[in-house]
């Protein structure tokens, strides 16, 4: 007997040491894995630790319910059928009372909500025309622009109308992509695009109206504070402001406006750090257009170096000309600092594809979405070499039909190689998103990791400011800043609050 | 400087400011060419015929998808593979994939092979009883009425087919319960991945409850090896849980008898198409049983490794694997068992990221997979990842299936890109092609070669993934060898018809 026990038991022995290096190994590879995502080299204090259990245990609750319920697992489906549930999540929740840095990609005419528009058509002088898309315009006298109905004054249409509830519901609906039924409304990308670009149409009329546009920033300043935002760099193509009387204004004006606008915000909110201007016009230009564009950059940069930030080209990329077409003029104006639209296309091997390779050379700082970029491992080399941040918007990349189970968002890969992303929202108004808090929480919790803890979230906000365009003193301005807020929310943690 | 000179400087400063300038352009070449030579196939070069016929096949991909670009709302491969599969067949890119030898498959389900329309046939056997019950059918072959549960009444299917006055409308019926292609324009993108793996689940039993008889099996057998032979396929890894099979008169046989059948029939049908290699088995057990269950199941591979060494490459765990057992639940007996039997294991099918499916895939790599089954979830583990290329494991990459149970909706974004932009060892193949009436390999390289992967992906691609499928095959060396110089011979038989054919001339005509 006892000769048998001696003689299994070094084979055991070996068995047990076998599977502890199996478990050894396995944990180390799991463990470096973590370690390698965006945020996973940090540790958090005992305060941080505290926040992050309660952030983590309710994370885990609704991730697990997803998991064992996939009918119900709202973020495998379109954003506007669970865009209202987000508020109920205790991680949302958590995720908006945040400080979450700043907001680097966001387009200045769809960040705030269809409400805003409804009332802005209750002022005097508004005119109307109910094509397609609809269009406004506010003048003494009837406009002369063209539009496929008749200008009617907006004061006297709803007078006429039956029911002016019902109406000002059913002119709501022409300031927002949202609906009830996406997968039928939306069913490609073309329907998407269409409607997304009916809406730039249907509001620019009521917002380069001059005294509209310099209190609509100022408003859409006080919904990213309120969304524990602290500062802003805006992509605006800055349209041609215009007065009842016809005037038109040059683009300079327009950005005088923005100074202004954030002039009076800083004032009256101490605790602001401030908004920069990228100018983006349409990248649907011929290459003589292209050099007023560049030229009206220069002199914004030359007037207002503090507003000026870069130089972008906007506008569908698929339809759009590629930046390959622009590089002679662009390599001219590299003084300029490039944040390009680039890559936001699932079609692999195309032209819009390769603007990831013309952004790249051309020095952009940052690239807007990047979203083809894990199918370019070279390229993706290169980001990381030149340390170009990548803005990456979920929500819109969703709405907008390149990808509808965000689990299948390349962001996955770009958080786990710890790439230099900075998470933003694009055009949050146009699907009444909040300004950042919605697209942080379905890249947290439908996106990342389920391991993936406060560690990134903080390191993302942090990437937002890193990132930014700010000078070098005033980042570390806004880095110690935030840290001290950081601290204050962590500190103030209560997690029977959420 | 006169005027006339300073005009002319002027000129050329302006025409100098609209060229892109040499070394711009020769580092835009040097990373695209980067990538190009980084990608899969990137290193095959062509000899004259095939540069030829990837002509011939780069206009006819450009044709096609410069059609859906300008038009994306048509663009096929961005909705479910159910709505596009009828308008598959009027592609020239996919007639000529059809054509073009594709080496071997790898990956896939024994008894999900066939397509539905063949299975129907095989119902037209004597003796077959079927027991319909609401959304359920069961099948089984007897002499007299089948003394077995069920909730409603066995019935002859002959006397059913006769009496319902339209056997065609009949047989679509039937024909239903053995795919998940129901052809009623469901919007699939609206079922979630637990109600599609039930479904799947109803179709995998139908259809094992009709070939579980030996009789049929063996026809099923050779019906198969003849749709994956004329699909230009010459050699089969088939994963296979060896049910056991009776007779009309209720006979069992043991498990190792469907082994030798498999044996027998394919070295019938290889007497008759003596440039077929053969097919080897990778044993499975499904991975929601008890652990007791699957180490039977793995000794029994172990063992009938000894036994036939030849028709046994591994050993495997199956079924939906967010909801099954992980591998770490399997741990001892996977490692014991090691030495003794490969592994081809399923990892990382699936959407969650850092779930216990998704870490599937770290035990498969550390396991020493040889190669490993979807490995969907890899591209958000660089460190795996790059663990994978080191070892040189080959990914068994299933787009259609991905598609149809639930994992990605717009094939565009399936990891394969990312797979194929970094040269990983990835071989093509189709899951169970019989359970959505896919044809046995041409619709997913058809797929995966317009939806998935770049449009400057050719020729070189295609034959690189066939390449592959021999490479990382089961076949030793000789077996190999063989099967290359099969594939050679087809190839440059398939080179020289596509170069030749009048009806892939012109673009123009069609």
């Amino acid at each position: 007997m006892r000769s048998v026990i001696l003689a299994v038991l070094p084979i055991l022995f070996i068995h047990a040491k076998c599977d502890d290096k199996y478990h050894e190994k396995r944990k180390q590879l799991v463990e470096l894995e973590l370690r390698m995502a965006l945020g996973g080299n940090s540790t958090l204090n005992d305060k941080e630790n505290i926040v992050n259990n309660c952030l983590m245990q309710h994370k885990f609750n609704e991730l697990d319910y997803g998991f064992d319920n996939p009918d119900h697992y709202n973020l495998s489906h379109h954003f506007f059928n669970y865009r209202k549930q987000i508020q109920k999540s205790k991680v949302y929740k958590i995720i908006q009372s945040m400080p979450k840095g700043a907001v680097l990609h966001v387009h200045d005419m769809a960040i705030i909500g269809p409400d805003y528009f409804v009332n802005l058509t209750y002022m005097d002088h508004l005119y109307v025309c109910f094509g397609k898309p609809i269009k406004f315009w506010f003048s003494y006298t009837v406009p002369n622009t063209t539009c496929d109905g008749d200008w009617k004054l907006m004061k006297d249409v709803r007078k006429a109308a039956a029911n002016v509830t019902q109406f000002d519901a059913d002119l709501r609906k022409h300031f927002t992509l949202v609906c009830d039924n996406p997968d039928v409304v939306y069913p490609s990308i073309k329907e998407t695009w269409d409607t997304f670009m009916g809406y730039f149409t249907s509001v620019f009329g009521l917002l380069s109206f001059r005294p509209n546009w310099e209190q609509y920033f100022y408003d859409a300043l006080k919904l990213f504070r309120a969304d524990n935002i602290m500062y802003v760099e805006v992509r605006s193509i800055l349209p041609n402001l215009y007065e009842l009387d016809g005037t038109v204004y040059d683009k300079i004006i327009t950005a005088k406006a923005y100074r202004k606008a954030i002039n009076k915000f800083l004032k009256d909110y101490p605790d602001f750090l401030g908004a920069k201007l990228i100018f983006a016009p349409s990248r649907k230009v011929d290459a003589k257009v292209l050099d007023s564009y560049i030229q009206t950059a220069r002199h914004i940069k030359r007037d207002m170096p503090d507003l000026y930030a870069g130089f972008d080209l906007v506008g569908q990329e698929d339809l759009g000309n590629p930046l390959i077409e622009f590089v002679p003029q662009l390599l001219q104006a590299k003084d300029l600092n490039f944040f390009f639209h680039a890559g936001e296309t699932n079609w692999f091997g195309t032209l819009t594809d390769e603007n990831l390779v013309d952004a790249v050379l051309l020095g952009a700082k940052r690239i807007g979405h990047g979203y083809a970029l894990a199918k370019h491992p070279a390229l993706m080399r290169e980001v990381i070499k030149k340390d170009i941040g990548i803005e990456v918007n979920v929500l819109s990349n969703a709405v907008l039909s390149l990808v509808k189970d965000v689990r299948n968002h390349p962001l996955n890969i770009f958080l786990s190689l710890d790439l230099p992303v900075v998470l933003s929202s694009d055009d949050p108004g146009a699907w009444e998103a909040d300004p950042l808090s919605d697209d942080f929480y379905v890249a947290f919790v439908g996106v990342a990791s389920r391991l993936a803890d406060l560690r990134m979230l903080k390191g993302l906000a942090l990437n937002s400011l890193k990132y930014s365009a700010l000078k070098a003193e005033h980042k570390v301005r806004a880095i110690r800043e935030f840290n001290s807020r950081w601290n204050d929310f962590v500190n103030h943690f209560d997690c029977k609050s959420y | 400087m006169d005027t006339v000179t300073a005009f002319t400087i002027l000129c050329l400063l302006i025409v100098e400011a609209r060229i892109i300038p040499d070394n711009y352009s020769k580092e835009r070449r040097a990373l695209l060419d980067e990538e190009t030579l980084t990608a899969v196939g990137g290193k095959q070069h062509l000899n004259e015929d095939e540069t030829i016929a990837n002509d011939i096949l780069m206009k006819w991909k450009m044709n096609e998808l410069n059609e859906s670009y300008i038009n994306p709302q048509h663009f096929n491969f961005s909705k479910h593979y159910f709505s596009y599969k009828k308008d598959i067949e009027k592609s020239k890119v996919y007639q000529i994939i059809k054509r073009m030898p594709k080496g071997a498959v790898l990956h896939v389900h024994s008894s999900l092979m066939l397509s539905a329309d063949v299975l129907v046939k095989l119902t037209y056997e004597d003796h077959l009883y079927a027991c319909y019950s609401h959304d359920d059918v069961r099948l089984y072959f007897s002499e007299t009425t089948p003394d077995r549960p069920c909730p409603t009444k066995w019935d002859l299917v002959s006397e059913l087919r006769n009496s319902s006055g339209d056997p065609a409308a009949f047989d679509s019926q039937l024909k239903k319960y053995f795919t998940l292609d129901k052809d009623d324009g469901e919007d699939y993108n609206f079922v979630d991945i637990n109600t599609v793996w039930k479904r799947f689940d109803k179709v995998y039993f139908a259809i094992k409850s009709l070939i579980s008889y030996r009789p049929v099996r063996e026809k099923y057998w050779y019906e198969t090896l003849q749709q994956f032979y004329d699909d230009n396929i010459m050699y089969i890894e088939i994963r296979s849980g060896l049910q056991s099979l009776y007779e009309l008169d209720g006979t069992k046989h043991n498990k190792k008898y469907l082994l030798d059948l498999y044996k027998k029939v394919t070295e019938k049908f290889i007497e008759t198409h003596p440039d077929f290699i053969g097919v080897k088995l990778i044993i499975t057990k499904h991975r929601a049983q008890s652990i007791d269950q699957v180490l039977e199941a793995l000794n029994m591979a172990r063992r009938l490794k000894v036994e036939e060494p030849d028709m046994i490459a591994g050993f495997d765990l199956v079924g939906q694997e967010d909801i099954g057992r992980p591998l770490t639940d399997f741990l001892p007996a996977l490692s014991e068992a090691k030495g003794d039997i490969n592994f081809y294991l399923h990892a990382g099918e699936t959407a969650w990221l850092g779930t216990s499916a998704d870490e599937n895939l770290v035990d498969a790599i550390l396991l020493g997979s040889k190669r490993i089954g979807h490995g969907y979830a890899l591209t958000k583990h660089p460190s795996l990842m790059s663990a994978v290329m080191k070892k040189d494991i080959a990914l068994e990459v299933n787009v259609i299936s991905n598609v149809v149970l639930s994992l990605v909706h717009d094939v565009r974004n399936h990891p394969l890109a990312s797979y194929l932009a970094m040269g990983a060892p990835v071989v093509l193949s189709s899951d169970d092609p019989g359970a959505w009436s896919a044809e046995p390999l041409s619709h997913d390289f058809f797929v995966a070669f317009m939806g998935v992967a770049s449009k400057h992906a050719d020729l070189r691609m295609l034959k690189q993934l066939a390449l592959n499928s021999i490479t990382y095959s089961a076949l030793d060396d000789e077996g190999k060898a063989r099967l290359l110089k099969v594939f050679n011979e087809r190839w440059d038989r398939f080179v020289r018809d596509v170069i030749t054919d009048v009806s892939l001339l012109d673009t123009n005509v069609v």
